[in-house]
């Protein structure tokens, strides 16, 4: 009796997350395939996912003046290459790694030292400093974005690769998280450090960070993850101009500018800007769900 | 070795930045928000409070608080009921748990712009498969009967869907009265995994014994043991879901600038669009920056409710 009401209740359980998850993953679904259909098969839902793939013309192809033999294709490739033919997206997916990882290096090289200091040297005023960061802690990067945006137009920086990464070289949650580890890094290891005759310097790179890892990688996938997926302040500080555009900003460029039934183009754009990050999460899951939750706070 | 200066050098880049980058613009915002400044301007005149008193008096405003509210109202509870229903069901099962926690995550790393583009396509009312399957319901009896009330004698064109099968679907995010509630749709879709994260991190720390001792009291049931162990050991874990998931919704952006841009008739004008509209792209900078204080000031109000929360230690 026992043993069947659990298996009942299993499988109810089942049943209900199974729902939920078709509605998690719906999106997702029309997103890929709508990339792989073609433009009638979008129009009328029909086809499954992948679609019949029956080889069609590309119109632009054909008004460009190539002949109608050059311009027959299937639908998954006619949608991909148009993507990557219509928007710059490479060059949007460049600014996206190099904005995110010079944003990643920066934060680390200003938040270490002075984590370090906050946890293991003793001076005047640290009580203050470190009730700074906290104070910080509470004001959202995303409330100030009109000051900041108005701050950079008095300097004449918008519309610059700085503009997109000078607001966040700052992380005090980056601060904060690394001072609450290293509270927990004992103080012998770093007297050793200093028999040895390193400087406060090299203690810093050579001994605190190497200790650090965990936490700076917990750190990094948040800080990767907010700022590759950013879409506010990137809207804020470029316009128009498509050379400095980050992912989820050429992509909006792209829904503006696109005319009728350019959708199954744009769905493989949206998949390729989506994709990387999807498939780094699936390998490193619970790295991730962890980096997330501990950094959780911001 | 404690009188070396070398600390100097270790802060001063760190205070540097939080003062230019953090603190300075707060300053700047009250002060701006004072002033009808624009951008290209060489003069500014003071105005006194003339642009908080629009902020509470004109009627685009009060729809824009009310926009952000009632988001934030629909949201928050949801996601966090969502959040915590599934950690509960996923820390239960025997099997597949990493599988379900991984799926309901995904949308919380998802780049939400982008996926915020694949749900308008999805609601289109044309083309859109939403329409499309709740359309597909109605000729199938038994669904019929279930969702119009036709089964237990209810007329079903009294009921929202026989009403939408008769008639038409919505056109969800071009309908007034729909656009906000799919807006917020969007926003628990995406959040809810986090909630159901932070669920479980907090179901871990419940301490085992505690259902022993419950049991042995005679909480027999699943709910009696969730009522006098789970819920009250949760306690932490409430308050911060709860912050969270209200800081994250009233920061709410991207979805309404890609999908609605505020319309129709402003129904999903929220704080922060309505920020960038005004400060951005009209350059009235005097009233933007109005916004961000009043902003600022919801934002700090909730982290102090969280602050008197956590100190008070609830435990129940």
């Amino acid at each position: 009796m026992e043993l069947k009401a659990s298996w009942l209740g299993e499988f109810f359980k089942h049943s209900v997350l199974i729902a939920g998850a078709i509605v998690v993953l719906l999106p997702f679904y029309l997103m890929l395939s709508y990339s792989l259909k073609s433009p009638s098969e979008i129009e009328t839902n029909t086809g499954g996912f992948t679609g019949a793939q029956q080889i069609m013309t590309d119109s632009r192809c054909v008004k460009a003046g190539n002949a109608e033999e050059d311009c027959l294709m299937r639908p998954i490739v006619y949608n991909y290459t148009a993507a990557f033919k219509e928007a710059p997206l490479v060059r949007y997916m460049l600014n996206g790694v190099f904005v995110t990882v010079s944003i990643f290096i920066i934060q680390v090289i200003v938040a270490l030292p002075c984590a370090y200091a906050l946890s293991k040297l003793k001076f005047w005023g640290r009580d203050v400093v470190f009730g700074l960061v906290i104070f910080c802690l509470l004001i959202p990067v995303h409330a100030i974005a009109l000051p900041l945006y108005i701050m950079l137009a008095k300097v004449g920086l918008t519309n610059s690769y700085a503009a997109l990464i000078i607001p966040w070289t700052i992380s005090v949650f980056g601060i904060f998280l690394m001072r609450q580890f290293f509270m927990t890094v004992p103080d012998d290891l770093i007297d050793a450090a200093r028999m040895d005759g390193m400087s406060e310097f090299s203690i810093v790179w050579q001994v605190m960070l190497p200790t650090a890892i965990p936490a700076l990688l917990a750190f990094g996938i948040f800080s990767v993850v907010a700022h590759w997926n950013d879409y506010y302040w990137p809207r804020v500080v470029i316009t128009g101009n498509k050379d400095l555009m980050t992912p989820p900003l050429g992509l909006r460029m792209f829904k503006s500018d696109m005319d009728g039934n350019e959708y199954g183009p744009m769905m493989a754009a949206t998949t390729v800007i989506v994709l990387p990050l999807v498939i780094i999460f699936l390998m490193a899951q619970r790295r991730f769900i962890e980096g997330i939750t501990m950094t959780g706070m911001k | 070795m404690q009188n070396s200066k070398v600390h100097y050098w270790f802060i001063a880049p760190a205070l540097l930045l939080m003062f230019i980058l953090l603190i300075l613009p707060v300053i700047v915002a009250a002060t701006l928000s004072m002033t009808d400044y624009s951008l290209g301007n060489s003069s500014f005149n003071w105005v006194g409070t003339d642009n908080y008193e629009k902020l509470f008096s004109r009627r685009s405003y009060a729809k824009m608080f009310s926009a952000s509210l009632t988001y934030v109202l629909i949201v928050v509870p949801i996601s966090v009921a969502l959040g915590l229903g599934s950690a509960l069901l996923i820390s239960s099962l025997r099997i597949g748990n990493e599988l379900y926690k991984a799926i309901f995550f995904l949308p919380v790393m998802a780049t939400l712009l982008a996926m915020a583009i694949v749900w308008e396509f999805a609601l289109n009312p044309i083309m859109g498969v939403v329409n499309d399957i709740l359309r597909s319901g109605c000729d199938k009896r038994l669904i019929y009967g279930f969702f119009t009330g036709s089964w237990y004698g209810a007329d079903p064109l009294q009921s929202w869907y026989g009403a939408a099968c008769a008639d038409r679907f919505p056109i969800w995010l071009g309908d007034k009265r729909y656009a906000l509630g799919t807006i917020a749709f969007i926003g628990i879709w995406q959040g809810f995994g986090f909630n159901m994260v932070l669920y479980l991190a907090g179901l871990t720390s419940v301490p085992r014994e505690l259902y022993q001792a419950a049991h042995m009291d005679g909480a027999d049931s699943a709910w009696e043991r969730f009522k006098l162990v789970t819920w009250p050991m949760l306690g932490p874990t409430h308050v911060f879901v709860i912050t969270i998931s209200s800081i994250r919704s009233f920061q709410v952006f991207d979805t309404v600038e890609a999908l609605t841009e505020g319309g129709p008739s402003k129904s999903t004008y929220v704080m922060v669009y309505a920020m960038f509209e005004k400060g951005v792209r009209q350059n009235l900078l005097g009233i933007g920056s109005a916004i961000t204080i009043v902003f600022l000031a919801f934002v700090l109000i909730l982290t102090l409710i969280q602050v008197y929360f956590v100190n008070r230690r609830v435990h129940y």
